[in-house]
């Protein structure tokens, strides 16, 4: 099977693709009883192992749970992810969700989940050229199958989008000031909506890399902020109350939902609960014997609205098809830096067509170098020219990907054999047939600083908007080593 | 029966030899090992001398050397999962350019026959290829189409193909996407039954090598599309069948093969000590060739023989390398 | 999901001390590196420590005499262990130690082979793949962590 992970997590000791049971390095304590002579473990019928002493009584041994929180925080095999997540953030969890939701409202009991389902763009995107729709009728539809599965709202993502563009464009400014001030290692700035690359940058280049990484949060969790903490609260609801589901065009996108700073330990709940991807709901459609189709159009709804912006049921932007970082920062910075509100962007490929180059030129001098690297190689040369000082950039859009997320390894493959390079270009168009969104116009942003996050630039505004990066250190205990 | 001659023994490096590679123009070897010294010798009128050691650019083993096709530059792959490259700008080999980016060992090194590539592998599974840049090497791709370690890569003798073998038992055949410069894997030979330690590639790049751990080798065929005898090339992509197994021969791991260009014969280094020499029969077809062992030099060291290469330029001269820490210079003659 | 990852309390087996000879003896099984027998090399491995326990692999029997074989005329030694449980994921661990003593105490024309009690792992096959593999052996042992725990397990065996 073609892994669902994107090509950064594939190399070696991020993605092993082992049973965790059998191959797991996590340190377990086990308190040994000390003096005690032949005693042996016995497998019982059921699978699990007991401890029989000389004094007879057995002894149920305690087992060990391995959570995706315990992989992400491992320097080993990231992923055996795959099966800790199959469990923890598969159809089947999802599916069950739903049923104890229907079972719970039939037995009237008060703890029922707020259920919410969140859909990004690209796979919306795939499903709507999997089942031949127009992309708006497709979200429409999915909005339709996951209501009758019990889902209480379905949102688009387009506001998140925008906050996370524009916060990145704003902490770019302020990075570049900063950087002319004579500061280390604020540029080039790194984009870090790409939970493959962060978790690769984390684990293979620690402290090195991790300064110039962006510390505004990826959409997923902006929106993850947004509906536990915002939305929960204007319904009344504390943020354990609601259940999120986001549908994403990659696996690496569970482990981004799964990171500890993402997790409110008081509550005890994620600000994503669930992350489902494009491939998998095709999966969940076809185990129903259902066509995408066949589902009554159901609503999208716009909870932040705020009267006087109506908008469209599905926005894109300008730019790249992983949400146009390199494009919209690049128009921010020409304006807020140097007063070019109308600078022409133009890339030109370079070593291949996943890293593309953008200059903004005065007088024939380079003012802003920006750049697009998709793949897992383009990240490799970025890294070793960062490594050697040699890198001209002030800003790059990383996405572990080729062909960035349109092509996420979780998209659904073309049913006709098409490669999946065609393919995303074909999504690639779809995209940018769709009205665009400009963050910068957008009221609903102004409206929800106002009276969400208490202003710009405040305390608030951090804490839900931005995240932080954690050095992994390689873990050397005998057991963990591989050789 | 052929007759294998002990031309020179090599002695100089402390522990295991890993690896040998002759200069292109014959006249120079290169060895590598555990000492994590490169030893370059030359030919001085009758005898081999040592004519420099190289140090200090890897901290652990040296797995292998390779000389590139001009004859300038060495490229050397360490269990530290490094690349070095070695120029003489300066008259002396010297290290100014290191490959990261392995996760651990790396394994083996090649340079493609232009001399513009480099491919690389290591236990960490992915085989890179490596491009000229402006003035640096960059990453053209990282291949992750090898299920456990890659042991050795191997350029085709005159086009861009490459050929890595691998802890997973496969070969694997990759080429370049033209629009996108991605290598992709275009064949997978499957037939081994344990780890392919190495491979060679015949005068032509039609046909390939190979050894295993699992004490055979194997002889494989390139089959175009179209190709005379109906073999099926699904995809409209060469296809590469195993038409010829030689088992029974040697009797451990095979650790070293090496197709001669010159003369058609193929030279074994095996974990019994033992350097053994084919040659393809005289009658051989091409689609179930038959190969007999023409010679088998038992002892030829005290321990495992780690590598065994023929001189691009002399026909029958064969440079060796084992665990008993010497390089030999082997003449064969029929 | 669950799992038990070492085996908290073996069984443990009494030492064959008695059975074997002096201490005089054993050097001399160790001095004369001409020839070798199955109990030679049971000695040098008998003191290897468990890397978890407290205790040697004869102890624990993870290495027995008769699960030796030494061929003095083709140079081959063959030790098989046996795992103290099927899914010990220590196998490798235990198997790169006896490896390692006996590169460092046998001379270097012996073929010498550490494979799992045939039936005893429930990995046998990759974990004899990789103990037979002596490049992956030879990295190993340049890991300076790995070779750490290596040293502790042989610090009380025979040393060459």
């Amino acid at each position: 099977m073609a892994s669902r992970f994107s090509g950064a997590l594939q190399l070696t000791n991020l993605d092993d693709f082992i049973i965790p049971s059998q191959e797991c390095i996590k340190p377990v304590e086990i308190q040994k009883i000390k003096n005690k002579v032949g005693s042996k473990i016995k497998v019982e019928d059921d699978g699990s192992y007991v401890e029989m002493t000389q004094d007879g009584p057995l002894t149920k041994l305690q087992k060990v749970e391995i959570t995706l929180s315990d992989c992400l925080a491992c320097s080993g095999c990231i992923t055996s992810a795959e099966s800790v997540l199959v469990t923890q953030q598969s159809q089947e969890e999802l599916l069950k969700v739903f049923q104890e939701k229907i079972e719970n409202l039939q037995h009237s009991k008060d703890n029922v989940k707020f259920i919410v389902v969140s859909l990004s763009i690209q796979p919306i995107l795939s499903l709507a050229e999997r089942y031949k729709l127009t992309a708006k009728d497709a979200a429409l539809k999915l909005s339709g199958f996951f209501k009758s599965m019990g889902a209480d709202m379905v949102l688009d993502m387009s506001v998140a989008d925008d906050f996370s563009l524009l916060e990145s464009a704003k902490e770019f400014v302020e990075r570049y000031k900063c950087s002319k001030e004579g500061l280390n290692n604020k540029l080039p700035m790194l984009a870090c909506s790409c939970p493959g690359w962060v978790c690769y940058a984390e684990k293979t280049h620690g402290n090195f890399i991790l300064p110039y990484l962006s510390k505004t949060k990826s959409p997923q969790q902006i929106m993850g902020s947004l509906v536990k903490y915002h939305l929960a609260s204007s319904k009344g609801l504390s943020p354990e109350q609601v259940y999120h589901i986001t549908l994403m065009p990659c696996y690496d996108k569970k482990l981004e939902a799964s990171r500890e700073d993402f997790y409110n330990s008081l509550k005890k709940t994620r600000d994503v609960d669930c992350v489902i991807t494009a491939i998998e709901l095709e999966q969940m459609l076809t185990q129903q014997e259902k066509n995408l189709e066949d589902f009554d159009k159901g609503e999208i709804e716009k909870p932040f609205q705020v009267p006087e912006q109506l908008t469209d049921v599905l926005l894109g932007h300008q730019g790249s098809g992983s949400g146009g970082y390199a494009d919209f920062i690049f128009h921010y910075a020409a304006k807020h830096l140097f007063e070019e509100s109308d600078a022409k962007l133009e890339y030109k490929s370079l070593k291949n067509p996943d890293f593309q180059e953008a200059v903004l030129e005065r007088n024939g001098k380079v003012i802003l170098r920006f750049a697009i690297a998709n793949g897992f190689r383009n990240i490799q040369n970025l890294v070793q020219k960062l490594k050697r000082g040699k890198s001209p950039y002030d800003y790059v859009e990383v996405m572990a990907c080729p062909m960035g997320c349109l092509n996420g390894g979780a998209q659904i493959r073309s049913q006709d054999g098409m490669q999946p390079r065609e393919l995303a270009s074909k999504l690639e168009i779809e995209y940018h047939k769709l009205p665009k969104s400009d963050p910068k116009q957008n009221m609903l942003l102004k409206h929800l600083y106002d009276v969400w996050l208490e202003g710009e630039n405040s305390e608030k505004a951090s804490a839900f908007l931005q995240t932080e990066y954690h050095e992994i250190e390689k873990m050397n205990t005998a057991i963990s080593i591989k050789w | 029966m052929g007759l294998l001659e002990l031309q020179q023994n090599l002695v100089g490096h402390k522990g295991r030899v890993w690896n040998v590679c002759w200069h292109p123009s014959g006249e120079s070897i290169a060895s590598c090992g555990e000492d994590k010294t490169i030893r370059i010798w030359t030919h001085d009128k009758s005898k081999w001398v040592i004519k420099t050691i190289l140090t200090e650019a890897h901290t652990r083993t040296i797995r292998e050397v390779s000389w590139s096709p001009c004859g300038n530059y060495i490229a050397s792959a360490s269990f530290d999962a490094t690349v070095a490259i070695w120029d003489q700008k300066s008259g002396q080999f010297e290290c100014n350019t290191t490959l990261e980016g392995h996760e651990n060992e790396v394994k083996s090194v090649s340079w493609s026959v232009c001399g513009n590539y480099l491919a690389t592998c290591s236990r960490d599974k992915s085989v890179w290829v490596w491009g000229m840049g402006v003035d640096e090497y960059e990453c053209e791709d990282v291949i992750n189409a090898h299920t456990q370690d890659v042991k050795k890569v191997k350029w085709h003798p005159d086009k861009l193909i490459l050929a890595s073998a691998s802890y997973d038992d496969t070969v694997k055949i990759f080429d370049m996407e033209q629009h996108t410069n991605h290598w992709i894997c275009a064949s997978s030979l499957v037939s081994h039954t344990s780890t392919v330690w190495s491979l060679s590639f015949d005068r032509t790049g039609d046909r390939l090598v190979t050894c295993s751990d699992d004490k055979t080798l194997k002889i494989w065929q390139e089959y175009k599309p179209g190709n005379e005898v109906g073999i099926p090339t699904p995809d409209n992509e060469p296809i590469w069948k195993c038409v010829c197994t030689l088992s029974g021969y040697h009797s451990r791991t095979i650790y070293d093969v090496d197709w001669c260009k010159k003369t058609g014969l193929i030279v074994t280094a095996c974990g019994d000590d033992i350097i053994r020499v084919f040659r393809e029969e005289g009658d051989s077809d091409i689609h179930q060739p038959t190969f007999s062992l023409v010679c088998s030099m038992d002892n030829a060291h005290t321990q495992d023989v780690n590598c065994s290469q023929w001189n691009p330029c002399i026909p029958g001269l064969i440079v060796s390398a084992s665990d008993d820490g010497t390089v030999k210079v082997w003449t064969y003659s029929d | 999901m669950n799992k038990v990852l070492e085996n908290p309390n073996p069984k443990i087996y009494p030492k064959l001390e008695e059975k074997l000879g002096t201490d005089t003896e054993c050097e001399n099984i160790i001095r004369n590196t001409n020839e070798f027998d199955a109990r030679g090399i049971f000695e040098l491995l008998r003191n290897i420590n468990d890397p978890e326990h407290p205790l040697t692999l004869e102890q624990l029997n993870v290495i027995e005499q008769n699960l030796i074989e030494v061929d003095n005329e083709n140079n081959e030694i063959n030790v098989k262990f046996t795992p103290t449980i099927p899914h010990c994921s220590m196998a490798t661990l235990i198997g790169l130690s006896i490896r390692t003593q006996l590169l460092r105490t046998i001379p270097g024309r012996f073929k010498v082979s550490v494979t799992i009690n045939p039936g005893t792992h429930i990995a046998e096959i990759a974990v004899n793949k990789q103990l037979a593999d002596k490049e992956r052996v030879a990295a190993a042992l340049e890991n300076k962590f790995l070779l750490t725990v290596i040293d502790q397990c042989l610090e009380n065996t025979v040393q060459s």
